[in-house]
C-alpha cells in the first residue's frame, strides 16, 4: 500500500506533496511507487479535481471520501473552506484477486479501499493534517496559494501518516 | 414461412424431375470453377512472391487508404449517396451534433446522420444481409466488366445506401420512414463460424472451403480483432510515410478534439470490427435474410440454371449450416447483357421467370464491356466501406509485394449504376422489407407473444421442471432433450429460442427497438437457464444496445443500472465463459459509444467500460491507443455548468490524451501522438486557471519529455525536407527558445513554456505540425549563416 498525498491550491497548483507507504502490518512507511507511476500519480490526482469540483456541491461534509478511481488508484478528498483540496491517492498493493493476501488482510486498511475502516482511517489522517495545515498557513509570512515549505509541517504530515495509515 | 415464393418453385421442381436431376449431377464440376474463380488473388500472390520488395509509396496503392485520407464528412458513402445527400447535409451532423436532446431516441440526434459517427456505424452494420449466389455465366459477364469477384463485387457498394426513402412498419402498425437504410451483400456461404460443440454432438458439415476465400475463411473471433488491428496499423503507417514530408498533413486536420467528428482511424477500427460479423449460430445478423439467385441472358437454359442454383442452396454441398434457417427469401435476377443479348428474348424469359417463381424477380440490364475512366458517362465506383478486415488486409499486402499493382478503383457506366440502384431499391422495398415485416409479425404472434403473457411464464417454468426436482438438484446430469440446446451445442432454426432470436434481430434491423428489446429480454433468461452462454451473451449485448438506442422512459439512474447489468453479463459470458474476444470487444466498444451519446452520467459509465477493456487487455496496441484517444473524447464531450464549467471533465480528458500520446509515441506513430498532445494542451488551456499540470514537477517533466520524443521522432522521419522549406518559415524558432528560458522565472507565464510548444495552442491544421518539425533546418541554416557573417533571411525576420 502506497500513498501519495497532495494539497492542491485554488489554481490547480500543488501546495504540498508527500509520498509515503503504510506503516501498518509491518510496513516500513516507504512508498512503493515505481518511477513510471510517479508522474502518473500527479496526472491522476490532477484529473480527479474534475470529480471534486462536481462532488463538492452534493455534500455538506468537508470529507468527501473516496471520490475517484483510476485503474487501481483510489483518490480520497478533503476539501477546506478556502477551496484548497487535500487529496490522497492510495494504491492497494495486491489488487483484488490475489487470494492469499486478501484473506489475511481483509480487515486491514490497505486491502479494501472503500471499506468503512479505510474511510475512517483516512478521515482521521485528513483531520489531523488539516489542523496542522491551518496552523501552518496562519504564519504571517504565508500568502494564499503559496507552496508550504515548512519542515515542521512535513514532519507532522509524516507522523499522521504513520499514525493512521 | 414463405408460402409465396416456395410453393410455385416446389411445384415446378416436381413437374420437371429431369432437370432437377441434371442439376444435381453438375455441382461438383461447377464448384471447381467457382473456387478457381475466387482464387485469382491467392494465385497471383504465390507467383509474385519472389519479386516481393518494399517500396516507399505506390501511387495506385493510395486508393486503398483513401478511407482515412479524406475527412469522413466529405466522402460520399456510396454511389447512391452522391445523389441523395448534398455535402452540406452530410456535414451538418457534425455541426449540430452536440446539441441533440436525449429525451428521445438516439436516432433523433444528429449523430445518427453523420457518416463515421459510431451510432451511424452501428445502424449501418446491423442491417439485413443478402447473400448473392450467381451462376457461372453471370460471374463471367460481370468479370468482363472488370469485377473478378463476380456479381457480388459489383452490387456491394450499392447496398450501402438504398436510394430514396424506405418506409418500415413496426409491430404496432405505425410506419416510419428512413432515408439511410442499407443492406449488406455477402457472398453466399462466406464467413461461417462453426459453433463449439457443447456435448460432442453432431456438427454441421464444414462448408467454408467450398465457396472460395480459403484464405479468409478460418476466421476465428480472436483473429478477427487481430486483423482489424493490422488493417488500422497499415493505414496509420501509410499516413506516417506519406505525410511526413509534407508541410501540412491532410490526415490529422479535421476532428481535433472536436467531439462530434470521430477520428478517422477510430471510425475505421469500428467499421472493420463490425463489417466482419461472422455467420455464427448465436446471433442471426449475418444469416441471409434473402438470397439473390442470378443468371445472365447468355445462359442457354435459364430456368434450369435457376433451379439448379436453388437446389444447391437448399441441399447441395453449398448449403448453409443446419443452424441457419433455410427458409430465407429467394430473389431471382436475370442479368441482361445490353450489348450482346437480345432484349426481346430476355423479356420473354423474364416473363417466364415471373410465371415460374412468382413476384420476387428482377430484370437487371447492364452493359457487359469494361468501363474506362475516360468513357462518356463513366462513374467511379467507390470501394466498399464495409470490406471485411481480411479482404482489406489481403489487398494491402498485395499492393506491397506486387510490382504492378493495379489501382483497384473501378468505373462503371452511369446507366449501369442507375439500373443497379433501381434494382436494389426495388428488391429492398418491395420484397425484402415486406417479407421481414411479415416474418416479424408472424413470429411475434405465434412464438413470442405466447411467452410474454402469464401462461408463457408458466410454460417456461413447466419446461424446466418436467423432470422433477432431481434435474434441478444435480445440475451436471440433466437429461439431454430437456432443453433444445444441450444435445447439439446450438439451437435448431425451428426451436422457439432460435425463432425468437431471429425475430429480435429482424426487429433490430428494421429499427423497431421496443420489440427487439422486449424479445431479447425474454431470451436472456431462456439462454441463461439453458446455459447457452454465447447466446446468452449476445442476447444481453443486443438488449443493452437496443435499450440504449430507444427512447428512454425510465429514470436515467435505473436505466443505467439495467444497462450495466446486461453489459456485465454479456461481457462476462463472452469473455470468461466463451473466451470470445471479438464478442467482448464489440459489446463493450459499442456500449461505450452509445453511453457516451447518452451524455450525463453515461459518460462516466462509458469510460468505466473503456477502462474495463484496457484492464483485461483484449485489444492490441493500436486498439489500446485508439481507445485511450477515444476516452479523451468521451470526457471532452461532457459539458459543465456555468462559467466554471463545473461537472466537465477537462482534466480527465487531458489525462487520457496524454496517455494516448504516450502509447502512440511508444509505437512511433508520431502524427497521432502529436494530435493527442495538442488536444491535451488545448484542454489544459481551457481550464479555469488556464494552467495544466505544469506546477506538478514530475508530470510536467514527463510532458516535456514526450514533446522532446515527438520532436525527435518527427525529425528522424523527415531528414530531407528542411532544405526546401526551412529557410522561409522558421527563423523565429531559435529566438523563441531563448525567450522560454528567460521566462522560466515568471511562474505565471512559465506554464506556456513547459506545456505549450509555440504556436500549437490553436487547433488550426497547418499549425499542428509546422512548428515542431522545422527546428533543425532553422538551426542549421543559422549556423551556416554565421560563417558568412550576416544572413539576409534572418534579418528579414528578426
Amino acid at each position: 500500500m502506497s500513498y501519495y498525498f497532495a494539497i492542491i491550491g485554488t489554481q490547480d497548483n500543488p501546495l504540498f506533496e508527500y509520498e509515503f507507504g503504510t506503516s501498518k502490518q509491518g510496513g516500513d512507511g516507504q512508498s512503493r511507487f515505481t518511477d513510471q507511476a510517479r508522474h502518473l500519480n500527479q496526472f491522476v490526482l490532477h484529473s480527479s479535481l474534475d470529480i471534486v469540483e462536481e462532488i463538492q456541491w452534493t455534500s455538506n461534509q468537508l470529507y468527501l471520501k473516496a471520490i475517484d478511481k483510476f485503474f487501481n488508484n483510489y483518490i480520497s478528498c478533503f476539501i477546506t473552506g478556502g477551496n484548497v483540496k487535500l487529496l490522497l491517492l492510495h494504491q492497494p498493493l495486491n489488487p483484488a484477486g490475489a487470494a492469499g493476501g486478501t484473506t489475511r488482510n481483509s480487515t486491514s486498511i490497505g486491502a479494501n479501499p472503500t471499506s468503512p475502516q479505510t474511510e475512517e482511517a483516512i478521515k482521521n489522517f485528513f483531520t489531523e493534517v488539516y489542523e496542522n495545515y491551518v496552523k501552518a498557513i496562519m504564519s504571517p509570512f504565508y500568502k494564499a496559494n503559496m507552496e508550504i515549505k515548512s519542515p515542521v509541517f512535513r514532519a507532522r504530515v509524516a507522523a499522521a501518516g504513520r499514525k493512521y495509515l | 414461412m414463405q408460402p409465396l415464393e416456395d410453393a410455385p418453385l416446389t411445384q415446378s421442381v416436381q413437374s420437371l424431375p429431369m432437370a432437377a436431376a441434371a442439376a444435381m449431377r453438375s455441382p461438383p464440376n461447377q464448384r471447381q470453377t467457382l473456387a478457381s474463380d475466387a482464387h485469382p488473388l491467392a494465385q497471383s500472390e504465390a507467383s509474385l512472391l519472389p519479386l516481393r520488395e518494399r517500396r516507399a509509396a505506390n501511387p495506385s496503392a493510395a486508393s486503398l487508404f483513401r478511407s482515412t485520407l479524406t475527412p469522413p464528412g466529405s466522402r460520399s458513402a456510396s454511389p447512391a449517396a452522391s445523389i441523395n445527400r448534398s455535402p452540406s447535409r452530410a456535414l451538418s451532423g457534425s455541426v449540430f451534433g452536440g446539441a441533440g436532446g436525449f429525451r428521445h431516441s438516439l436516432l433523433d440526434t444528429a449523430a445518427a446522420d453523420s457518416p463515421g459517427d459510431p451510432l451511424n456505424l452501428i445502424l449501418r452494420s446491423f442491417v439485413p444481409h443478402i447473400a448473392i449466389y450467381g451462376s457461372e455465366d453471370v460471374d463471367e459477364l460481370v468479370g468482363e466488366k472488370g469485377f473478378r469477384g463476380g456479381l457480388w463485387e459489383l452490387l456491394r457498394p450499392f447496398g450501402e445506401q438504398v436510394q430514396g426513402k424506405v418506409t418500415i412498419r413496426d409491430s404496432n402498425g405505425g410506419s416510419r420512414t428512413w432515408e439511410d437504410f442499407s443492406v449488406r451483400f455477402t457472398r453466399f456461404g462466406d464467413g461461417v463460424e462453426e459453433p463449439e460443440p457443447a456435448a460432442g454432438g453432431m456438427r454441421s458439415p464444414p462448408l467454408t472451403a467450398v465457396n472460395g476465400q480459403a484464405a479468409a475463411s478460418p476466421k476465428k473471433a480472436g483473429s478477427l480483432v487481430d486483423q482489424v488491428e493490422r488493417v488500422v496499423d497499415r493505414h496509420l503507417s501509410y499516413a506516417e510515410d506519406a505525410y511526413m514530408g509534407i508541410t501540412s498533413p491532410t490526415t490529422p486536420t479535421r476532428h481535433g478534439l472536436d467531439t462530434d467528428a470521430t477520428s478517422v482511424y477510430y471510425a475505421l477500427y469500428l467499421r472493420r470490427l463490425l463489417s466482419g460479423i461472422p455467420l455464427s449460430c448465436h446471433e442471426s445478423f449475418a444469416h441471409p435474410v434473402a438470397c439473390v439467385m442470378a443468371i445472365s441472358s447468355r445462359n442457354p437454359s435459364p430456368i434450369e440454371a435457376l433451379r439448379k442454383l436453388y437446389t444447391e442452396t437448399t441441399q447441395g454441398g453449398n448449403r448453409l449450416p443446419v443452424w441457419v434457417d433455410g427458409e430465407y427469401l429467394r430473389y431471382y435476377v436475370l442479368v441482361h447483357d445490353e450489348e450482346r443479348s437480345d432484349i426481346t428474348k430476355s423479356l420473354a424469359l423474364f416473363d417466364q421467370m415471373k410465371r415460374h417463381f412468382g413476384l420476387h424477380c428482377h430484370l437487371l440490364r447492364i452493359r457487359s464491356s469494361e468501363t474506362a475512366e475516360t468513357d462518356d458517362d463513366s462513374q467511379q465506383l467507390p470501394r466498399s466501406d464495409w470490406m471485411t478486415p481480411a479482404e482489406e488486409l489481403a489487398d494491402i499486402e498485395r499492393s506491397d509485394r506486387d510490382e504492378d499493382f493495379e489501382d483497384p478503383t473501378r468505373y462503371i457506366f452511369g446507366s449501369d449504376a442507375t439500373a443497379i440502384r433501381t434494382f436494389v431499391r426495388e428488391m429492398v422495398t418491395q420484397s425484402i422489407i415486406p417479407t421481414m415485416e411479415r416474418n416479424v409479425s408472424v413470429w411475434n404472434d405465434q412464438v413470442a407473444s405466447r411467452r410474454r403473457g402469464l401462461s408463457g411464464r408458466f410454460m417456461s417454468l413447466s419446461k424446466r421442471f418436467t423432470f422433477g426436482g432431481s434435474s434441478r438438484s444435480s445440475t451436471g446430469t440433466r437429461t439431454t432433450g430437456s432443453t433444445n440446446y444441450e444435445a447439439l451445442g446450438f439451437f435448431r432454426p425451428d426451436t422457439p429460442e432460435a425463432i425468437m432470436r431471429r425475430l429480435a434481430d429482424f426487429a433490430f434491423m428494421l429499427r423497431d427497438w421496443k420489440l427487439a428489446m422486449s424479445t431479447y429480454d425474454l431470451l436472456r433468461s431462456d439462454f441463461q437457464n439453458d446455459k447457452a452462454w454465447k447466446y446468452h451473451a449476445a442476447a444481453n449485448e443486443m438488449a443493452a444496445l437496443a435499450l440504449l438506442i430507444m427512447p428512454q422512459n425510465m429514470s436515467s439512474k435505473t436505466r443505467i443500472e439495467t444497462i450495466n447489468q446486461m453489459l456485465e453479463q454479456a461481457f462476462y459470458s463472452y469473455h470468461t465463459r466463451c473466451n470470445s474476444v471479438y464478442g467482448a470487444v464489440r459489446c463493450t466498444v459499442l456500449a461505450l459509444e452509445l453511453l457516451r451519446l447518452r451524455g450525463g452520467s453515461g459518460i462516466d459509465e462509458a469510460v468505466r467500460w473503456g477502462i474495463r477493456i484496457l484492464e483485461t487487455g483484449l485489444l492490441g496496441r493500436i486498439g489500446d491507443a485508439l481507445l485511450k484517444e477515444r476516452m479523451a473524447i468521451c470526457y471532452a464531450s461532457k459539458h459543465g455548468a456555468g462559467s466554471q464549467a463545473w461537472g466537465s471533465r477537462r482534466r480527465k480528458s487531458a489525462l487520457w490524451s496524454v496517455l494516448g500520446a504516450e502509447t502512440w509515441i511508444a509505437q512511433a506513430k508520431y502524427i497521432q501522438a502529436q494530435k493527442c498532445l495538442n488536444e491535451a494542451r488545448k484542454m489544459y488551456s481551457l481550464l479555469p486557471g488556464e494552467c495544466g499540470v505544469q506546477n506538478f514537477g514530475l508530470a510536467s517533466d514527463f510532458l516535456a519529455d514526450l514533446n522532446e520524443q515527438l520532436k525527435e521522432g518527427l525529425r528522424i522521419d523527415i531528414p530531407t525536407r528542411g532544405d526546401e522549406e526551412g529557410d522561409n518559415q522558421d527563423h523565429g524558432e531559435p529566438e523563441l527558445l531563448v525567450d522560454e528560458e528567460s521566462e522560466m522565472l515568471d511562474r505565471r507565464r512559465s506554464r506556456r513554456t513547459s506545456l505549450i510548444v509555440p504556436g500549437a495552442g490553436g487547433g488550426t491544421a497547418s499549425l499542428e505540425t509546422a512548428p515542431l518539425t522545422p527546428l533543425v533546418p532553422a538551426r542549421l541554416s543559422s549556423v551556416e549563416d554565421e560563417g558568412e557573417g550576416t544572413s539576409p533571411s534572418k534579418d528579414g525576420f528578426g
